[in-house]
């Protein structure tokens, strides 16, 4: 019931501040703008496609890439829709009346952590809607489309974890979405160095979150790499209600 | 009810930014009574308030709450403590009435019980005519009473007010004290804070008296001990010259 109510509350919040309509507009224009010029390029490009064996589709050309370019957005618009859920109320202090209700720290992150899941979750299919629309006229590759679509719906819930973890290490919203930022790029890229080196595979290889994404967008669900997101996610919650709890000692 | 205190504190004690912010505090309170709590600045009123509210674990000492310890398990704190912490922290992007709900709500009041509470605080309170308004574009008089709203819309048994008539006119000072008297003759405690001696005269039955960290009065209201009035024994101590 308490979980409940401090999504909903915290959902309220989202929906009465400009942030997050304006981040949704935004990127929801530049997104259907991209959807729009690979549509047209896919549409001009069916001759030469209708030549070739085994050519690529409206999936691998279209819909795939959007979703790609979503992920992309995402490393920027997940930190700032984060970057004041528990870092602005512990500035203005109404994160400590929030703990004053004696409801658990868990329950304060995963309530708003399910709160900007259910936003991310609206602009998801707010994007995804377009390559369905139009593969539903077509011939779309749907297993793949759906594992696309699975790996960036968990890299959204990864990149909000983070991203409340992050909130919840400082009282300064700014430095929050700075931290889930580079966080982000470094799990993004941690394993370049290794690449550099002509090194494949082996513990860097998997910790690094592109190698994971990089499979379901090949429409290759493994469950090494949903175990991987899985754990970046429960990381995530585990120290951010970590660092909530010792609030209480801390002050 | 029970004869039992409704709050036992017993050597409750806490650092805070490097200092004694509070040390070995003791003191119970009974359903039903007023404390005041009188202090200088950094006296370690809100300290100890926070502590009492379950947002500030103490380093040491024990809090319980209706018979049950209350360090160990805040979460208690749901039903029967209601906070108004100083300077009344509200969400600027949420009504007058949207609050009350959510705090009903986060104290576990079904829909209907959060519906019917928020309005009967709204009536009680007189912020019928700012139910719509933002929190953000509130007067301070006006954020206060909504945050006294938010510490009572679940009717607690422990209140603990911190300055609540911080930039109330007096007409609103009048109308707190009445809410206050009205809530203990219910049977709730409360404690409350504050820099006005006047305030604590008016409404409490009990006063403390806190000073750089340590309690160094607690007394009915009307007992003058060594005949002095109760300015006489805050400046006196206050000053480092009284007990």
């Amino acid at each position: 019931m308490s979980l409940g109510a401090v999504t909903r509350l915290e959902l309220r919040r989202l929906a009465v501040r400009p942030l997050a309509w304006a981040i949704a507009a935004l990127t929801i224009a530049w997104l259907a703008w991209s959807f729009v010029l690979g549509l047209g390029q896919f549409l001009g490009d069916q001759v030469k496609l209708a030549g070739m064996a085994d050519a690529p589709g409206f999936t691998d050309l279209v819909a795939i890439p959007l979703l790609a370019e979503l992920a992309k957005l995402a490393f920027l618009v997940v930190p700032l829709m984060t970057m004041s859920l528990l870092a602005g109320e512990r500035r203005t202090g109404t994160l400590a009346l929030l703990a004053s209700t004696g409801l658990a720290p868990w329950r304060i992150v995963l309530g708003k952590y399910l709160a900007v899941l259910l936003w991310l979750s609206l602009w998801l299919l707010a994007t995804l809607a377009m390559p369905l629309v139009v593969g539903a006229e077509s011939t779309a590759d749907w297993g793949k489309l759906a594992a696309a679509t699975l790996g960036t719906a968990l890299l959204l819930a990864t990149l909000a974890a983070i991203g409340v973890a992050c909130s919840a290490a400082t009282s300064f919203p700014a430095i929050s979405a700075a931290m889930a930022l580079i966080v982000t790029l470094v799990l993004w890229t941690v394993d370049r160095g290794a690449q550099a080196a002509g090194i494949s595979g082996g513990f860097l290889e998997w910790l690094t979150m592109a190698t994971h994404l990089q499979n379901l967008l090949r429409g290759l669900v493994v469950s090494s790499d949903l175990i991987w997101f899985v754990l970046a996610i429960a990381l995530s919650l585990i120290l951010a209600t970590r660092r909530l709890g010792g609030d209480r000692e801390r002050q | 009810m029970t004869d039992l205190p409704l709050l036992n504190v017993a050597g409750l004690s806490r650092r805070r930014a490097g200092r004694a912010a509070v040390t070995d505090l003791s003191f119970s309170l009974n359903r039903g009574e007023v404390l005041g709590l009188l202090g200088v600045n950094g006296a370690g009123k809100s300290t100890t308030l926070s502590m009492l509210a379950g947002a500030l674990r103490p380093e040491a000492g024990s809090i319980t709450l209706d018979g049950r310890d209350f360090v160990t398990h805040p979460g208690i704190a749901r039903s029967l403590v209601g906070w108004l912490p100083e300077a009344a922290p509200l969400w600027p992007e949420l009504s007058v009435e949207e609050h009350l709900l959510a705090f009903a709500r986060l104290r576990g009041f079904s829909r209907t019980a959060a519906r019917k509470s928020a309005d009967a605080m709204i009536v009680r309170l007189q912020l019928g005519d700012l139910r719509r308004r933002l929190a953000g574009v509130l007067s301070q008089g006006q954020r206060q009473r909504l945050g006294v709203a938010c510490a009572l819309v679940h009717d607690p048994a422990l209140i603990i007010l911190d300055e609540p008539a911080n930039a109330l006119d007096p007409v609103q000072t009048g109308e707190l004290r009445k809410l206050v008297r009205e809530r203990a003759a219910a049977g709730a405690a409360v404690i409350l804070s504050t820099h006005v001696l006047g305030e604590v005269v008016a409404v409490c039955d009990r006063v403390a008296i806190l000073h750089e960290g340590r309690l160094r009065h607690d007394a009915p209201l009307h007992d003058k001990a060594g005949g002095k009035t109760l300015e006489a024994t805050f400046f006196a101590i206050a000053t480092g010259a009284g007990p």
